[in-house]
């Protein structure tokens, strides 16, 4: 095991997969000389050379075609957008062409690529902040990914970059300036695999990407308080890991979704709803933003997106509240 | 006098520090504008120089050894042979350094 940047355990993974497949090739803004935005393509240009680690200009509509069209045909696409709010702009390759292509085609085509953005709330406002992946799991034909920790990161993004369609692969940028544990050896992690992160007995919390690391230290806050949270990082968000969840939520009986997006339609509508579906006397809830675009002011950024106290609050009421809502 | 060298709380958002190159070793007197050592946040590579004379006296950290802001990373003093001492965390003034990011 040795321990790396995030945006190495990103970099390594993508090496070894273009040594492995010579029809890999990267498509992005500032990825080739300059390295990417967050150093992740550091060295690649150099190593790999122009016609396989390209640069882009700001048109992330063309470059997401691009990448499905140039999968469609045979080659194998990795896809880099800056910020997640950017690929709004490449919803149409995404969702019209690269997703529905298998189907469309009768699996005679696919479109095996990545696109990896950036998600999260850093002090850059309303338009470079946003947590939108919920929208992209109501898409039949992507598979989204949401990793917390470097070697998650490595081996989900080497999965991806093998998988049969298109994936969409989202990282934080809180979680960029944290050091990570990756294996020594090639290792990949199955899409649709969640990982208890902690057990405990008295409600399973479930989050994703960066909010795993909060829910994490809110588990440790409880813990001191006698309550002993499971925590579930997602890893997957579609598809879902329904096994796991559903074996944590049957015996603790309680279940805290925590997402950095909306609480509407979000990651925790479709969790808490498919567990209550399987699972009727499950007590529920979930935390998210508050509905607010994201501030650029620091304490109104601070205000919407939840902390761990915030999941600490969270799990206190839900735990303290009767089955017609109002509390014990 | 005593003085100890940390990794600046200020550096960025950074949360931890992969110390890349020691530049002197212990022993060793740095003049003010000698380089001390290099290490590296996830997006910049930060070298650190000595903007006052002192004595490198004892390192806490290797190279590839990960450190996080604020930590004492290495005990220097005015004369060589004052005496250390024995906790890392003992008070000392702060050494007077320079930055170079790239």
């Amino acid at each position: 095991m040795s321990k790396v940047f995030f945006r190495e355990a990103l970099a390594r993974a993508i090496t070894e997969e273009m040594e492995r497949e010579p029809r890999l090739f990267l498509l992005g803004q500032d990825i080739a000389e300059h390295g990417g935005s967050y150093a992740e393509t550091r060295g690649l240009f150099e190593r790999f050379g122009a016609a396989r680690v390209r640069n882009t200009p700001v048109a992330e509509a063309m470059t997401v075609g691009f990448a499905a069209g140039a999968a469609a045909a045979g080659l194998r696409a990795m896809v880099f957008i800056t910020y997640l709010d950017f690929l709004m702009l490449g919803l149409d390759a995404l969702v019209n062409y690269a997703a529905k292509l298998r189907f469309k085609s009768a699996g005679q085509l696919t479109a095996p690529m990545v696109v990896k953005a950036t998600a999260g709330a850093k002090g850059q406002g309303p338009t470079h902040a946003q947590s939108i992946e919920s929208w992209l799991m109501n898409v039949p034909g992507l598979t989204v990914l949401a990793p917390s920790n470097a070697g998650d990161a490595y081996g989900l993004l080497k999965t991806a970059l093998r998988a049969p369609g298109p994936v969409v692969f989202i990282d934080h940028k809180k979680l960029f300036p944290h050091g990570g544990i990756v294996p020594e050896q090639e290792e990949l992690i199955p899409i649709g695999s969640a990982a208890v992160r902690r057990s405990g007995r008295h409600l399973t919390l479930v989050a994703h990407s960066y909010m795993s690391v909060l829910a994490l230290e809110a588990a440790t806050a409880l813990a001191s308080e006698g309550i002993e949270a499971e925590v579930i990082d997602l890893r997957s968000l579609w598809p879902i890991d329904w096994d796991t969840l559903i074996e944590s939520a049957r015996h603790t009986g309680h279940l805290l979704v925590v997402e950095e997006g909306q609480v509407a339609c979000g990651v925790g509508a479709e969790i808490a709803f498919g567990l209550r579906e399987r699972l009727p006397a499950l007590r529920v809830a979930r935390l998210g933003a508050r509905r607010a675009p994201v501030a650029a002011s620091a304490v109104l950024e601070a205000y919407t997106i939840p902390d761990a106290q915030a999941i600490v609050s969270a799990v206190q009421s839900l735990l303290t509240r009767t089955d017609s809502g109002q509390p014990k | 006098m005593l003085k100890k060298l940390l990794i600046p709380i200020e550096l960025g958002e950074a949360i931890e520090v992969r110390l890349l190159l020691w530049c002197k070793t212990p022993g060793q007197q740095l003049s003010a504008g000698d380089a001390l050592l290099e290490f590296e946040t996830d997006k910049a590579l930060v070298l650190v120089s000595a903007a006052q004379p002192a004595v490198l006296r004892h390192c806490f950290f290797r190279e590839g050894d990960w450190i996080k802001p604020g930590e004492t990373v290495a005990w220097l003093s005015d004369e060589p042979g004052e005496p250390l001492p024995a906790e890392r965390d003992a008070t000392a003034e702060e050494l007077l350094v320079g930055f170079d990011v790239t």
